[in-house]
């Protein structure tokens, strides 16, 4: 009966020029359910920072203190300023080479330019802790960087230790480089050539086009994907702790993680001020990169009319660009990966020698298919993973379109959705674990409780996704619905949901990469009973177990390559974004 | 209707309430109970028990593939019907995770066994006491007298070399030979836990040497600006053996052992005084599993848990056991060597003051 109410009014409702839909519960029900999912984590961050720890880690008194103490030691400035360094020095490697590479592939006719794209997604597979540990032991003393010097008679000891400000920034730098190029393609990809040709034609060379007109519109989008991994840097936890700690270099991040693990009791009070500082950072750098975005705009080449990008015909340089792209995969990806499956073929791990592959054995495999702990790890992590995906494009899809049509609580869920990005996640997982604990049903240590944290980690990605999925499809469809005398739940399931599928595809797969290979939010959260493959491999090689953590990730390793290419398929298909 | 329904319910309801009756009596016995039980029939109390519990769950800080695994094993051997599991971490994250749990009432662990686990746990008050009849067997110092910790094995702690990298006669002798500018830059030590490394060391010199030449002492040591690793000591030792660093302090003698037995280049160098110090369990006061635990802690202790453990090179509390012939250069009743040993009140009294002296000195 209301149907027919809504009929008899909508022709009134089309003639009007702002376009309107029947109030539907959608919205406030999405907002209920995302402001329940991140803003407790905020409360309870800045509660912990305000309160003294009790002996067995429950909130004590309220108090000034653990900011008094943190502005009091000299630690805060020095590792503030350590954390600045790694991020910009990281931001650097990863821009720089992102951008040679996307350059490369984007603009010029470089052959088997076309396969860089591949191999980048697909390196999105490998687990940090894997990737740094592969580096940590080519780079080691008795790794076969240092075993080369010294045999070439460079070197009479071992020179290179990556246990430094100089190997955190290296690995992290390289760890960021495929997203950096993935980023940068779209970048050159969608820059008009007109532009460019009109230089050549005013009478500039190659070089001074490529100077003030490629890369003079390129700026802004590199000064903003170069804040944006420097944010991403600021907050890493995973390269610091296996890098830094070592070397005695010590971030924000570390120092959150050392005050929860590695104080008895548990230093909440001292992990909430830290937590608070690098949350500050974050904010002012996010604020940043908004502005920067908002400036891009006026950078825009592509207008209503036809556009194509310049290819630049390299003639003989073409071999050399071919050898770059080669050497960065070799560099990336291969020599990482050959080193990992090298060591875990040793009974073993005391360097790279000839007498190494007269001991060769696949006993570790042996050892990691038989153990239950690691099948169940596994396990954990696929559901962890799937069910994070899932949750995550349930909650953004409606959000998405909500917000993108700017109905009913659709301004709300747009900034709810963004509250995460605030948190770094090493800050989330604090937060999250103090939920846990104070909850009165034991939730603590269940895979659940990891699902519900980093789906409101990813929340913002899945938004990201989504919008822009959302935002291609045309009123038109949805007012035809309308017409038809459809609810708006119902224009959402029947016409929004199937065009906005692609995108969605694409979200769950990018979120199911990236959430089962970060270590920061289960290593404080995970129990024994939701062990996860890449806290695992942390496990492993803090006990120094090297060789199992090797064929551990291997086999791991594998697996998720082929979900890359997945959505190395979808990505084609249907763009990549990444916030 | 309503009689019906009512009907209904008591048919659901009584038979519901008898099971719960029959279950609560069955298992009215506390933990404190059941960790405290005596008599001819505790075993058989016990093991009946354990098999509706069907599970046991120890967090240990022992070597996983050298001991964890192999102790289970012959546990499952004795008790096929207990699924007993572990999860092996450093001393530090042992007691948090262990707390954090009992904050969160979602307690999955019942023992907790490593170096300095029982004071920071018994302070918080999540700790059960407990008797176990073996203890009468054991010496005085290896068990608490208020029954809040046992000890299940023995360490000593020293200096592990490379041997491609340093001779047996140029590897330091005393502890002042440390001191040597020589070795600048070419020592580690675990910098983050609480058995072994730089902490009890740190302890050990300050309760040696008293506290004022003590903390003089370690400001020399300081210059040699010794590696912080953030591992565990075992870790560190394998650390030299690969060559990153030709010494390392504060390790388990028996490491670099069981690596040379290998193959690996490696070899310990005890120290005069020797530091030694036991490993303990506790018992968790929520500990979901108590008849189970209490059958693990019995074996833990047993001649053939210490069998066990001695197997996976540790050295056993249990006097009784045999410790291998290749073990016998780092113990100091068998290598006529001076001990100090450090209990874990010493160790917990001193901890502050030596983390504050380690923040101090040795942080870069």
């Amino acid at each position: 009966m209301t149907d027919a109410a809504a009929n008899a009014a909508l022709p009134l409702a089309t003639a009007q020029a702002k376009f309107r839909l029947p109030a539907n519960p959608l919205g406030p029900i999405l907002a209920a359910i995302v402001a329940v999912l991140v803003l407790p984590p905020l409360y309870y961050i800045i509660k912990t920072s305000l309160y003294t720890t009790e002996f067995d880690g429950s909130f004590g008194d309220f108090t000034f203190d653990n900011y008094r103490e943190l502005v009091a030691s000299d630690a805060l400035l020095r590792h503030l300023f350590n954390s600045v360094q790694f991020a910009v020095g990281s931001a650097i490697i990863a821009i720089s080479l992102g951008a040679a590479l996307a350059w490369t592939v984007e603009r010029t006719d470089a052959p088997m330019r076309q396969s860089m794209l591949l191999v980048s997604i697909v390196s999105l597979g490998v687990p940090h802790v894997l990737y740094t540990s592969a580096w940590l032991l080519i780079l080691g003393k008795s790794g076969p960087v240092n075993a080369a010097l010294m045999a070439s008679g460079l070197a009479a000891s071992p020179v290179v230790n990556p246990n430094g400000m100089g190997g955190m920034i290296l690995i992290e730098g390289m760890i960021w480089t495929p997203l950096g190029f993935l980023l940068l393609s779209s970048v050159f990809r969608t820059s008009d050539g007109s532009f460019e040709e009109a230089a050549m034609m005013c009478g500039a060379g190659v070089a001074t086009t490529f100077r003030r007109i490629t890369l003079g519109l390129a700026t802004p989008a590199l000064l903003a994907l170069f804040l944006l991994v420097s944010i991403r840097a600021f907050e890493a936890f995973d390269i610091p702790a296996l890098v830094g700690s070592a070397g005695g270099v010590s971030v924000l991040s570390t120092d959150i993680f050392n005050s929860i693990r590695k104080d008895i009791p548990s230093n909440f009070g001292q992990a909430g001020a830290f937590a608070i500082v690098l949350m500050i950072v974050v904010v002012a750098l996010l604020a940043l990169h908004r502005r920067l975005l908002r400036n891009a705009e006026r950078f825009q080449t592509i207008t209503g009319k036809g556009y194509r990008p310049r290819i630049v015909k390299l003639g003989a340089f073409r071999p050399v660009a071919t050898g770059f792209m080669l050497l960065c995969v070799v560099v990336l990806l291969v020599l990482p990966i050959a080193m990992i499956v090298t060591t875990s073929l040793l009974p073993f791990y005391d360097g790279v020698s000839r007498e190494m592959f007269g001991r060769m054995t696949t006993a570790n495999y042996g050892l990691v298919a038989h153990r239950a702990s690691f099948q169940s790890a596994i396990v954990n992590t696929l559901m962890m993973g799937a069910s994070t995906a899932t949750f995550v494009c349930l909650l953004t899809a409606g959000s998405a379109w909500l917000a993108v049509r700017k109905l009913s609580g659709g301004w709300l869920l747009d900034q709810l959705t963004t509250v995460p990005l605030i948190f770094p996640a090493i800050v989330l997982s604090v937060a999250f674990l103090q939920i846990f604990l104070n909850m009165p049903f034991p939730i603590y240590g269940t895979l659940i409780s990891l699902v519900i944290a980093t789906t409101v980690q990813y929340l913002p990605y899945g938004m990201r996704f989504c919008s822009a999925g959302a935002l291609q499809i045309h009123r038109e469809l949805e007012e035809a619905a309308s017409s038809a005398g459809a609810s708006r739940m119902q224009i959402f399931v029947r016409v929004i949901l199937p065009l906005i599928m692609p995108a969605i595809a694409t979200s769950w797969l990018f979120v199911l990469l990236l959430s089962v290979r970060a270590v920061a939010m289960p290593i404080l959260l995970s129990g024994p009973n939701s062990q996860v493959v890449a806290v695992a491999l942390f496990d492993l090689w803090t006990n120094g177990q090297i060789t199992e953590l090797a064929a551990l990730g291997v086999l791991w390793t594998a697996f998720m390559m082929a979900i890359g290419l997945l959505f190395y398929r979808a990505s084609r298909r249907y763009g990549l974004s990444v916030q | 209707m309503v009689l019906r329904s009512g009907c209904f319910g008591v048919k659901l309801v009584v038979p519901a309430l008898v099971a719960a009756l029959i279950s609560a009596s069955a298992e009215a016995a506390t933990v404190e109970e059941i960790a405290n039980l005596k008599g001819p029939d505790r075993e058989t109390v016990l093991i009946e028990g354990a098999k509706r519990e069907g599970k046991v769950m120890l967090y240990s800080a022992m070597i996983e593939d050298q001991a964890l695994r192999p102790i289970i094993k012959a546990f499952k051997e004795k008790y096929p019907f207990i699924d007993a599991e572990f999860w092996r971490a450093d001393t530090r994250d042992l007691i948090n995770k262990a707390l954090a749990e009992a904050r969160a009432r979602s307690v999955n662990v019942d023992i907790v066994e490593g170096g300095g686990v029982s004071q920071g746990m018994i302070r918080a008050g999540v700790t059960q006491a407990f008797s176990l009849p073996i203890l009468t067997s054991y010496e005085k110092d290896l068990y608490d007298p208020k029954g809040m910790w046992a000890a299940t094995r023995l360490s000593y702690f020293g200096l592990a070399y490379n041997t491609k990298l340093v001779t047996a006669g140029d590897a330091p002798k005393t502890y002042d030979d440390l001191l040597d500018p020589k070795w600048k830059g070419r020592l580690a030590w675990a910098a983050t836990t609480e058995t072994g490394g730089a902490a009890m060391f740190i302890t050990f010199i300050r309760s040696w040497m008293g506290d004022e030449k003590g903390e003089a002492w370690l400001a020399k040591l300081s210059q040699q600006k010794i590696a912080n690793l953030s591992g565990s000591p075992r870790e560190v030792v394998n650390k030299v053996m690969d060559g990153e660093y030709a010494m390392s302090l504060g390790i388990f003698l028996n490491h670099p052992i069981i690596s040379a037995q290998k193959g690996a280049p490696v070899a310990p160098r005890p120290l005069e005084p020797v530091v030694g110090n036991a490993s303990v369990m506790i018992l968790m006061k929520a500990a979901p599993h108590p008849h189970a635990a209490m059958l693990l802690m019995d074996f833990l202790l047993s001649r053939k848990g210490q069998e066990v453990i001695r197997d996976a090179d540790y050295l056993p509390a249990d006097p009784g056991v045999e410790t291998p012939k290749a073990l016998d250069p780092i113990i100091p009743s068998k290598a006529n060597l001076q001990r100090k040993f450090l209990s874990e009140e010493d160790i917990f009294a001193a901890r502050t003051k030596s983390l504050e002296i380690q923040k101090k000195y040795f942080q870069n």
